[in-house]
């Protein structure tokens, strides 16, 4: 009786915890899905030796790292009612305005480590490749990118681990993600158990996220 | 049948050595013609401009009579249209001084991949191609292994075997022993000679004078982006006609002692 009684609150928090957990998730996977792919976009953009190309993209570059995310996630949910001319004013989802601050971000971080990794193969490797006959885009998507991925997984991981914990950011849109959802909690009961089991909780995700790039690392590492 | 025709080519890069500056020879089909020189003389520019590697400034290619580029009476470079380019760069192979092998692939996905994806070979008859290639630089038992796994020599055999699995019609040699040991040396050279001996079309750039001197069929000579010299091996190497190259030559044995 008396562990039913202990336990009992505690499991209705986690069950609660849970619920913001999968907010926290969604936006994790989404910021993924769209920052990883834009990424690689803005990084051969970043590259380019075309300078009307490149010149804003780097300045994209430095606004994305140079400013707070939490300013950005306040940005694209305000601004686009409060800057835009009368008319063209839009207020865009909480949800949404927040996956597309997270994923603007994340590319741009994103973009300059798949910068650092491209620029990391040896000349040699496209020459090769270029005097096979392979097109440009052979030789990229088949020769090149695969090794720039083995290159890049370990400060990849460091950025999706970041985003886990990042992800807390979005309670500042009033989204019931896990962060608010255990500061309430805690609010309400007096209590910083809830927070706790927050910290557990996104420990808990990163424990499976260095796991998967570890399996990532172990299953590139057939090769030097 | 003339295979490689090269007239009047100049290449320069601003504020770089290795420039060529008028340079026209011819190359047969089934000859073996060594490129020697000093560094910086524009041996390795020479051999980009032929596989594509570098765009040329004036002058003219031809590939087994095809025209790669040419440069119009006004000084206009006009290279093949693109399709045109991609079926001629196919007759073309290269074995760089530093192999470039891919080290994500296998040794055998190394030689098939070129095959299967840009000469839509099945992969079956790419993967037989590739192991009568292997067999043929004594590496049949390393058709699974990663280019990290091998020697030096073994990588530059494999890069010969990648190279001849397109079927060039003439087979360029960067300084294919430059970046090996010198006991690994041999086992690639070696190869190239038993490429000769199959009457394969090669245009060789190296280093190793008493191989150019076995296995080169002619011998160019080339010092400050020129071709100062050419002749039989006997000729450039017994009684070379010109200064420079008596220079060349002589500081070459005075270093290496050979």
């Amino acid at each position: 009786m008396f562990i039913f009684e202990y336990f009992a609150p505690l499991l209705k928090q986690v069950i609660l915890l849970g619920t913001g957990a999968l907010t926290t998730l969604r936006i994790f996977f989404l910021t993924l899905l769209f920052s990883l792919p834009l990424g690689l976009l803005i990084a051969l953009a970043r590259m380019a030796p075309q300078k009307w190309l490149s010149a804003p993209v780097k300045l994209f570059i430095l606004i994305m790292r140079g400013t707070p995310l939490i300013l950005q996630l306040i940005f694209f949910y305000f601004a686009p009612s409060a800057i835009l001319p009368e008319g063209l004013r839009f207020t865009l989802p909480r949800f949404s305005a927040a996956v597309l601050a997270f994923s603007l971000n994340y590319a741009a971080y994103f973009a300059e480590i798949y910068r650092g990794g491209i620029e990391s193969i040896p000349q040699g490797q496209y020459e090769a490749a270029a005097v096979l006959g392979f097109t440009k885009s052979q030789t990229f998507f088949r020769i090149i990118l695969p090794q720039v991925i083995k290159r890049i997984l370990p400060p990849v991981s460091n950025e999706v681990i970041t985003l886990v914990k990042d992800s807390a950011l979005i309670t500042v849109l009033g989204i019931s993600e896990l962060f608010r959802v255990a500061r309430n909690e805690a609010n309400r009961l007096f209590s910083t158990s809830p927070l706790f089991i927050a910290g557990l909780f996104y420990l808990f995700m990163n424990w499976i996220v260095t796991k998967l790039f570890d399996a990532a690392e172990k299953k590139l590492s057939y090769y030097r | 049948m003339e295979i490689l025709k090269v007239e009047n080519l100049y290449k320069s890069f601003v504020g770089a050595e290795d420039v060529v500056t008028g340079v026209s020879f011819q190359i047969n089909e089934g000859e073996v013609v060594a490129l020697i020189g000093p560094s910086g003389s524009g041996k390795s520019t020479l051999l980009r401009c032929l596989t594509l590697l570098e765009k040329i400034d004036h002058g003219s290619i031809f590939v087994a009579g095809e025209p790669m580029v040419t440069t119009s009476p006004s000084g206009r470079v006009t290279y093949a249209p693109d399709a045109e380019l991609r079926k001629i760069r196919l007759r073309l192979g290269m074995v760089f001084q530093n192999f470039n092998l891919f080290p994500h692939f296998s040794v055998l996905r190394n030689i098939t991949e070129a095959p299967i994806r840009v000469a839509q070979m099945a992969p079956a008859e790419a993967e037989t191609i590739a192991r009568q290639l292997l067999a043929k630089i004594g590496l049949t038992d390393k058709a699974d292994a990663y280019p990290y796994q091998l020697s030096g020599g073994q990588c530059q055999r494999v890069a010969i075997a990648r190279a001849l699995a397109m079927k060039p019609d003439i087979l360029f040699f960067d300084e294919p022993t430059s970046a090996l040991d010198p006991e690994l040396t041999g086992e690639v050279l070696k190869v190239i000679r038993n490429l000769a001996a199959e009457q394969m079309t090669m245009m060789v750039v190296t280093h190793e004078m008493a191989f150019a001197r076995e296995v080169a069929d002619r011998v160019l000579f080339m010092d400050k982006g020129q071709i100062v010299e050419e002749g039989s091996p006997e000729t450039l190497f017994g009684t070379p006609a010109n200064e420079r190259t008596r220079t060349f030559l002589g500081n070459y044995n005075l270093n290496s002692g050979s």
